[in-house]
């Protein structure tokens, strides 16, 4: 059985997808141990001015260059800046298809993993595995499942899933690669809310739907919750391949923070520019082919 | 008139106090912030994958293999965190280690907490 990490990066001209999503393949090596190898997905466009640094962290690169229809988002750095730009993530639902592997595990491009939890995930009986429960490191919302809508479905989060070749994880790529093509039906039959095409969303109605349409439970991966740090909070230090000292968003007032360290846990940091400036840090911790 | 001043004095007292307290208020707020982490990270950790399986570990599933070991049932199916049945061939490695695993991650959260509490000042405790 072959195992894979996947990581997929579309630049913008915005962020550099593509030097993050080395920096977290080097985390992900220096602290798991248990699979194959680390695999880039990107585009043509996106690969070329990075080539030289993605060989150097990735085993293996998948070009696909599908056209991605416009996907407008708001990047926020803290409460200082916000910028919309294009956002890149209509390739996910063809995964199944594109991994080389019998076990895939994917991550998103700015998921660290900083311990050893996830090589639990690998053999496996459960053909897919994702998180609902989530926890903000800010501790603005308390250990949590969000809903896509109060009146809808449980929201899981496609930061980081495993699957394995499957019935299951086949029907399950084919209704999310459906969903992305009809959004703006079953955006309205789920009440979404945001004018943004999520991969969240479509994992969540895809999965909603292979159930039965009925309650349902997905295994989740082995870590209890996803650690989520938004967009408003930033980087204070990184300190090694395990050690991260975060400013956190002061839940009353969110210009405000408050330090806290994160060791031995892994770090979904959604401020891109925080990550940005933090690149040279990020890269020499991790751990090159 | 004195009456008044010494009124005043006790203001001033009241408001020392006062920015006291929420000085200690925002130490609080950091101190609640990272044990609030440090338990997460002691939830996630605390994780046992085998046979297929994922086992979340804690007190309850020790004392049930106790149990099952000391019963002399040396096989057993059991439920993961999953609500799936997974069948368990050595019952006393298992036992090991989920025992080992447990006693590691609540140590070292009790060594992380112990230093968290010791020290009020918080660049202390970040190593800033």
């Amino acid at each position: 059985m072959s195992r894979g990490i996947i990581i997929f990066a579309q630049n913008n001209e915005y962020i550099n997808y593509a030097e993050q999503a080395c920096a977290c393949a080097g985390y992900a090596r220096r602290s798991l141990s248990l699979f194959d190898e680390i695999c880039l997905i990107t585009n043509t466009e996106t690969l070329a001015p990075n080539e030289t640094l993605i060989n150097e962290y990735f085993d293996r690169v998948i070009i696909s260059d599908n056209f991605q229809p416009e996907n407008i988002r708001l990047f926020k750095d803290t409460t200082d800046k916000l910028e919309y730009a294009p956002f890149k993530n209509m390739s996910r639902s063809e995964v199944y298809k594109l991994s080389p592997y019998d076990e895939t595990l994917v991550i998103d491009a700015d998921y660290f993993i900083m311990n050893d939890i996830l090589d639990q995930v690998w053999n496996s009986d459960n053909d897919v595995m994702i998180n609902s429960k989530y926890r903000d490191i800010s501790g603005r919302h308390k250990e949590n499942i969000e809903y896509i809508d109060n009146f809808s479905i449980p929201m899981y989060w496609a930061t980081v899933f495993y699957f394995k070749k499957s019935d299951f994880a086949e029907n399950l790529f084919t209704l999310i690669s459906h969903i992305k093509y009809n959004y703006k039906y079953y955006y309205y039959l789920y009440n979404c809310s945001g004018n943004l095409y999520r991969n969240d969303f479509a994992f969540s109605m895809a999965l909603h739907i292979l159930n039965g349409s009925v309650a349902f439970d997905v295994p989740s991966l082995p870590i209890n919750y996803l650690n989520n740090s938004f967009d408003l909070d930033d980087i204070y230090r990184v300190n090694s391949h395990n050690d991260v000292i975060m400013y956190c968003a002061d839940a009353e007032n969110v210009s405000s923070h408050i330090l806290s360290r994160f060791k031995d846990m892994d770090l979904h940091i959604m401020n891109k520019k925080a990550i940005g400036r933090f690149i040279d840090d990020l890269l020499s911790h991790g751990e090159k082919v | 008139m004195s009456d008044i001043t010494k009124e005043t004095e006790t203001s001033k007292e009241d408001l020392q106090r006062l920015e006291k307290a929420l000085e200690f208020s925002n130490t609080m707020k950091t101190f609640n912030l990272n044990k609030n982490n440090l338990k997460v990270k002691t939830q996630n950790l605390l994780s046992h994958s085998t046979s297929g399986g994922s086992f979340t570990v804690d007190q309850s599933l020790i004392s049930f293999m106790n149990f099952v070991v000391s019963s002399g049932k040396t096989e057993i199916t059991l439920l993961d965190k999953n609500g799936i049945p997974v069948y368990i061939e050595d019952t006393e490695k298992f036992l090991d280690d989920i025992s080992s695993l447990y006693f590691e991650v609540v140590n070292d959260y009790y060594n992380e907490y112990q230093k968290l509490k010791s020290s009020r000042k918080i660049e202390k405790v970040l190593e800033i």
